[in-house]
């Protein structure tokens, strides 16, 4: 759950929401079935969002590893995955920790700049495809933080 | 071409699995805590780890660094074991079938979820047979009485174990520097017994990491 609607429940133990805090979980409660459609979206259409991504990634990085490129696809795809469900919970801290988690560290020296690059251009292009603006506008922010972050995670060459 | 749905493992792409608020669960009525698989999980107050020492130093004296040694190796050959199978099960394939960095990246997490600290592998002196592992933020460490050698005899009991299941070679494994004499670090050699026999003295004279490994290798 966000963060700050967690707060807001632990601090309400012994009295009623003020208005603007109640504001607060109106907004993510109006904001709710958007994203549970593009949750359902998301989930659903996985393949259809990553083949067509795969398949102009092998195409534009001919020169690059099968493997290199697999291990690209398979990050992007569990990314993917996290930030749906951050979007859904509208929580940043789930993507971020996920992610530092299991990219940083070791695993890091797997990062490739050049191949996350011209992947993430064709996934968020891929992404408004599918899922249209106003939905895209619920993931875009998640999908932006991961890759800033995947960006620090990898090793400068 | 790159098939997507062949890069799914059973519908699943398998991430950090020992992410600590995954990994630990706690029942508050019960007072129980177990990590995701329903397994026990235990925790040491610093009281007791305070107390091991102390009580082993003046049941057995001298020989509280064996008896250590000895239980670090019981808990390391039960911790292969489970870091096996959970593995195992959780990326659905074998440890050796892991790449190097998954497999250290899994041991790292699963380190600092435990509570034990970070650790790291240096590969530096493979090819002189010895594995170096550097540790921070140890517990065993920070708990231990002070002294004028390196106290983690436990840890290295795991160690010794892990690796040597992992290897399947009979490793031995001594700790050259500790954060509990001031080191920034902890820092363990692995080998083979007979090759690490002369580094008890050198430790015992207080000589440096950098020092041991060139005349180990030397």
């Amino acid at each position: 759950m966000h963060p700050q609607i967690e707060a807001l429940f632990d601090q309400a133990e012994s009295r009623y929401l003020k208005p603007e805090e109640l504001g607060l979980l109106n907004q993510y409660v109006d904001s709710l079935p958007a994203r549970l459609t593009a949750y359902r979206t998301l989930r659903d259409r996985e393949l259809d969002i990553m083949q067509p991504v795969a398949d102009q990634l092998q195409a534009e990085l001919p020169q690059e590893k099968l493997e290199q490129l697999e291990r690209a696809i398979k990050n992007a795809l569990l990314t993917l995955r996290y930030c749906a469900m951050g979007m859904l919970l509208n929580d940043d801290t789930f993507v971020k920790e996920r992610l530092v988690g299991w990219l940083g560290g070791t695993m890091s020296l797997y990062n490739n700049a050049t191949i996350n690059t011209t992947l993430y251009r064709l996934l968020h292009q891929r992404l408004s495809e599918v899922l249209g603006n106003s939905t895209t506008s619920l993931l875009t922010p998640h999908l932006l933080m991961a890759q800033t972050l995947l960006h620090e995670l990898t090793p400068q060459t | 071409m790159i098939s997507v749905a062949d890069l799914l493992t059973n519908n699943r792409v398998p991430g950090n699995y020992f992410a600590t608020d995954v990994y630990v669960r706690s029942d508050l009525e019960l007072g129980l805590l177990e990590n995701r698989r329903g397994d026990r999980l235990l925790a040491l107050p610093e009281t007791l780890i305070q107390s091991i020492y102390a009580g082993l130093d003046k049941e057995t004296g001298q020989a509280t660094r064996l008896v250590l040694f000895n239980c670090g190796k019981w808990w390391g050959k039960n911790f292969y074991t489970r870091f096996r199978d959970e593995l195992t099960d959780y990326y659905g394939q074998a440890l050796s079938d892991m790449t190097m960095a998954e497999f250290l990246q899994c041991l790292q997490q699963c380190w600092v979820t435990h509570g034990w600290g970070k650790i790291e592998l240096d590969h530096q002196f493979q090819q002189r047979g010895f594995l170096v592992i550097k540790s921070w933020n140890s517990p065993f460490a920070k708990q231990a009485p002070q002294g004028t050698r390196p106290v983690c005899y436990f840890e290295a009991g795991i160690l010794s174990s892990f690796f040597s299941q992992l290897t399947g070679r009979d490793l031995h494994c001594v700790q050259t520097t500790c954060e509990s004499l001031g080191a920034d670090a902890n820092h363990f050699v692995l080998g083979l017994e007979k090759r690490l026999g002369a580094i008890a003295e050198m430790v015992e004279q207080q000589t440096d990491h950098d020092t041991i490994m060139g005349k180990l290798c030397a």
